[in-house]
C-alpha cells in the first residue's frame, strides 16, 4: 500500500513521533509511506515526496491549520488524489460542535484565526471519510481511528519479566534515574491536572525523588497568552519552587523517551478536551515505550478500553503519593501491569494493526466504518 | 450561473466596485454573483460607501455556487487556509478560474527600461506555477488576443452610465490640467512627453495644473532601499518651475468628482500594463467625470477601447498641441467625449461584461 501522510511535521511539536513510526512501520511491513512535501534536513529519517502517482491512500493528519499544505501544494494534492482515496484524521477534534471544557476548547478564532464552521467545512471538503482518535466519536458520520500507536520494537528496555524490570528500576543509579518523576510535555491545557498531581506528590517527594517538568511554558504564563486572554496555560511558579520542581526546556521528539526514562515515574495526562472525548494522543502509547513506570492520570473506563484491564493497576486514582510509595515498596506488581499493558498494546495498538485499520477504512469507503481501534 | 468571486475585498478598491456592478447586472440577467466572505460594513474608515457598494453580496455558502473565480492582484496568498481548503475541495478544477487582475500571467518582461511585469524571473515563475496549479483557465482583463489556449481575454471592467457625474454635482473647475493618480512608474511618460509639452505651452495656460496623488512631491525615503526608486522617480524642480500644484490623493469614492475639477484630465497608465493592453477601471472612470480626458495611449489602443473618437484624444507625439487645442475648443472635445460614452455604452456596458464572463465560465 502506498500511503501519503499529509501534515506538517516539526521535530518539536505535535505528531512528529507518530509520523516517524508510520514511516518506519510501513517500511518494515512492505508499505510505502511518505510525508507529502520536500525533505526536511532536521528530520532525516522521514521520507518525503511530492510524487502523487500510485498513491493508494492520502491520510490527512490534521491538528492545526498549517497541517493543510500551503498553496500550491494544497491544490496539487487535492487535484492529484481523488476524494475516495483521501482519509482525514481529525486529531484535535475540530470536526465537532464547539466544545468548551474548563479552559480547553476545540475552536478558538483568536488563537488560529478561524471559526468552528471554517474547520468543519474544510474538513468535510477534503474527504467523506473523517475519523477521530477515539473509540467513541460524537458524530455518526465520523469513524474511529486512533492513528497513534505502540511500537514494541521501540520499547527502550523490553524486560522479559516483571522481576527483572522491578529490579532494574529499583536499583537504577542516580545517574541513570536522577528524577523521581519526569513529565515531558508542554504546558497546554494541563495545569489543573498537573497542579493536583504535584500537590499529592509533594508530601512524598523526599522518598520518590525530584520531579522535572520538561516543555514550554511551565515557568511562567506566556506573554502571548496573557495578551490574548487565553487561559489553560496557567502555572504557579511559587508552588513549583516550593516543591523543588525542576523546569527544563522542551526537547525534540527523539529525546522524549530517553528523558522520561530518567525518572522512575511518568504521568500520562490528557488535556480536558481529549479526556472528555476519549482521545488517544502520542503520549498515550509512547509512555509505555520508555523505561519508566507510567502513571495513568486518566478515567478508569478509558484506561480499560484502551490499555486493557491490566493497566488499571497503573491508575493512581486520588492518591498519587500512596501510589508512588507503594510502587517503591513493591514494584513488581506494577511492572507486571506495565508488561501486561505493553503486551496488550502490541496486540491491539501496533502500527501493523493501524495499517490494517487504514486499509479497512479505504475498503469501506465514507462514513463510520472499519478501523475501530 | 452561480459565480463566487474570491478577491482581496476592499470597499474602496476598483476591483470590488466593478464586481458589485456584476452582481447588480448579473441579478437582472438571472445570475447569482457574490464575493466570498461574511457581509461587510457599509462604512469603511469613516467613509460611507456609495449605494452600489452597500448592496454588495457576500456568501460563505460554497455549495450555493457552481463556479469560483479567484482574483489575483498584488498578492498571491490572500485567502485564509481553511476556506482555501474548503474551496479547493468543493470546486473541481474544471470549475475554477483565475482572473489575472494585475497582469501577472505573462512572461517576465521589462518595458521602457524600468517597468517590469514581475520583480524578477523567479517571481514570475512563482506566480506562473501557482496559477497553473490552481486552475486551467485564466481570464485576462485585456482586449489583446492571447495565444495561450488557457487564456480568455475580456475587458472585465465596464462603463456604467449612472456613474457619470450629474450636472448638479459638477464642482467648479479649479484646474486647467489635472492628473489624478499616484506616481507609480509614470516618470517616463512624464519626463519625455507630458512635462516637455507643458514646458512648451505653460505661458499659454492661464489656469492651474494639478497632480492629485501620492509621491509627486518626492521619492519616498524607503524606495531607494527597496530598489524602487525608478517607480517613484520625480523631478520636483521641474514641477516647481511649471507651477504644478501637488495635492494629496482623493478617496476612491471621490475620484470622479475630483477629476471633474479639471478642464482636462491626463490619463496615464504604467508602461507594463499599457504594453500588455491591460485595461483598468480608470479607462472607464475617466469618462464618467465632467472633463476632457486626454490619453497617454497609442491611437490603436484608444480606438480599440473607445471607438474612433478615442483616436482624437491621444497625446503621444502631440501632447502640447492636443492640450492647447482641447483648452481652446472644449465644445468639440466634449462632443468627442460624448461619442466615446455612446461607444462604451454600446460595447462596454456591464450587461456586456456579465454576458462575456458567463460565456467564459461556461463549459
Amino acid at each position: 500500500m502506498k500511503v501519503l501522510l499529509v501534515t506538517y511535521v516539526d521535530p518539536w511539536v505535535r505528531s512528529v513521533s507518530t509520523v516517524h513510526k508510520w514511516v518506519a512501520a510501513g517500511r518494515a511491513l512492505g508499505h510505502d509511506v511518505a510525508v507529502y512535501g520536500e525533505p526536511k534536513a532536521d528530520l532525516p529519517n522521514l521520507k518525503f515526496t511530492t510524487d502523487l502517482t500510485g498513491v493508494d491512500i492520502a491520510l490527512f493528519v490534521i491538528q492545526v491549520v498549517s497541517d493543510f499544505p500551503e498553496m500550491p501544494h494544497l491544490v496539487r494534492v487535492l487535484d492529484g488524489i481523488t476524494r475516495e482515496k483521501r482519509v482525514l484524521v481529525d486529531l484535535w477534534a475540530h470536526y465537532n460542535d464547539t466544545v468548551r471544557l474548563e479552559h480547553d476548547f476545540n475552536h478558538l478564532e483568536k488563537l488560529d484565526n478561524h471559526q468552528g464552521w471554517e474547520w468543519e467545512e474544510a474538513i468535510a471538503a477534503v474527504s467523506d471519510t473523517i475519523v477521530q482518535p477515539t473509540l467513541n466519536p460524537l458524530r455518526p458520520n465520523v469513524g474511529s481511528f486512533l492513528f497513534h500507536g505502540f511500537a514494541p520494537e521501540a520499547v527502550v528496555n523490553p524486560y522479559a519479566s516483571a522481576a527483572e524490570a522491578a529490579a532494574a528500576w529499583r536499583e537504577a543509579t542516580p545517574a541513570a534515574k536522577p528524577y523521581g518523576v519526569v513529565y515531558v510535555g508542554n504546558n497546554w491545557q494541563r495545569w489543573e491536572q498537573m497542579r493536583r498531581f504535584l500537590e499529592q506528590y509533594a508530601p512524598v517527594r523526599e522518598e520518590v525523588g525530584k520531579a522535572a517538568l520538561v516543555g514550554w511554558d511551565w515557568a511562567e504564563r506566556p506573554e502571548w497568552a496573557i495578551k490574548q486572554g487565553i487561559a489553560g496555560i496557567d502555572t504557579d511558579p511559587a508552588m513549583l519552587a516550593r516543591f523543588g520542581i525542576e523546569l527544563r526546556q522542551a526537547v525534540r521528539f527523539d529525546e522524549v523517551k530517553g528523558l522520561m526514562g530518567k525518572g522512575r515515574f511518568s504521568p500520562v495526562f490528557h488535556r480536558p478536551l481529549f479526556r472528555h472525548l476519549g482521545y488517544a494522543t502520542i503520549r498515550t502509547f509512547e509512555t509505555f515505550e520508555a523505561d519508566t513506570l507510567p502513571m495513568l492520570m486518566l478515567p478508569r473506563d478509558y484506561v480499560e478500553a484502551t490499555y486493557g484491564a491490566g493497566a488499571l493497576a497503573l491508575v493512581p486514582g486520588d492518591d498519587v503519593g500512596a501510589f508512588m510509595k507503594d510502587a517503591l515498596r513493591r514494584p513488581e506488581p506494577y511492572w507486571q501491569a506495565v508488561l501486561d499493558t505493553r503486551a496488550h498494546l502490541a496486540r491491539h495498538h501496533s502500527f501493523a494493526q493501524r495499517f490494517r485499520e487504514l486499509a479497512a477504512l479505504l475498503r469501506a469507503g465514507p462514513g463510520p466504518s472499519g478501523g475501530r481501534g | 450561473m452561480n459565480i463566487l468571486i474570491v478577491n482581496e475585498y476592499a470597499a474602496n478598491a476598483g476591483n470590488t466596485h466593478a464586481i458589485t456592478n456584476y452582481m447588480r447586472v448579473g441579478a437582472e440577467l438571472g445570475h447569482n454573483i457574490a464575493i466570498y466572505g461574511p457581509p461587510q460594513p457599509d462604512v469603511v474608515d469613516g467613509w460611507y460607501l456609495p449605494p452600489e457598494m452597500q448592496h454588495a453580496r457576500f456568501s460563505t455558502d460554497l455549495k450555493a455556487f457552481d463556479r469560483i473565480v479567484f482574483f489575483f492582484e498584488s498578492k498571491l496568498r490572500h485567502v485564509k487556509r481553511l476556506p482555501e481548503v474548503a474551496m479547493l475541495g468543493t470546486f473541481p478544477r474544471k470549475h475554477r478560474y483565475i482572473l489575472d487582475a494585475d497582469g501577472r500571467f505573462n512572461p517576465y518582461i521589462v518595458v521602457d527600461g524600468y517597468d517590469r511585469s514581475h520583480k524578477d524571473e523567479a517571481e514570475q515563475a512563482l506566480w506562473r506555477g501557482y496559477y497553473e496549479a490552481l486552475a486551467d483557465k485564466i481570464i485576462k482583463p485585456t482586449i489583446a488576443r492571447d495565444k495561450d489556449p488557457r487564456v480568455t481575454t475580456l475587458p472585465f471592467y465596464g462603463f456604467d452610465p449612472s456613474e457619470v457625474i450629474k450636472p448638479e454635482h459638477v464642482p467648479p473647475k479649479k484646474y486647467d490640467i489635472l492628473h489624478v493618480g499616484h506616481n507609480w512608474y509614470r516618470w517616463k511618460d512624464m519626463s519625455e512627453e507630458i512635462l516637455p509639452a507643458l514646458e512648451q505651452i505653460r505661458g499659454e495656460i492661464a489656469g492651474d495644473i494639478g497632480f492629485l496623488g501620492l509621491w509627486w512631491d518626492g521619492v519616498p525615503e524607503w524606495a531607494h532601499a527597496m530598489g524602487l526608486e525608478p517607480a517613484y522617480r520625480v523631478d520636483t524642480e521641474r514641477f516647481r518651475k511649471l507651477r504644478i500644484k501637488v495635492e494629496p490623493p482623493v478617496n476612491y469614492t471621490e475620484v470622479v468628482h475630483a477629476m471633474s475639477t479639471g478642464r482636462i484630465n491626463i490619463f496615464t497608465q504604467r508602461p507594463y500594463l499599457a504594453h500588455v493592453k491591460h485595461l483598468t477601471l480608470r479607462y472607464f472612470e475617466e469618462f464618467c467625470a465632467d472633463t476632457i480626458p486626454l490619453l497617454m495611449l497609442s491611437n490603436d489602443l484608444a480606438e480599440a477601447v473607445y471607438g474612433p473618437a478615442g483616436r482624437e484624444l491621444t497625446l503621444p507625439g502631440r501632447a502640447a498641441e492636443k492640450i492647447l487645442d482641447a483648452l481652446r475648443r472644449p465644445d468639440y472635445y466634449r462632443g468627442l467625449v460624448e461619442d466615446v460614452r455612446k461607444y462604451m455604452l454600446a460595447n462596454h456596458s456591464f450587461r456586456h461584461r456579465v454576458e462575456e464572463l458567463v460565456t467564459a465560465l461556461s463549459d
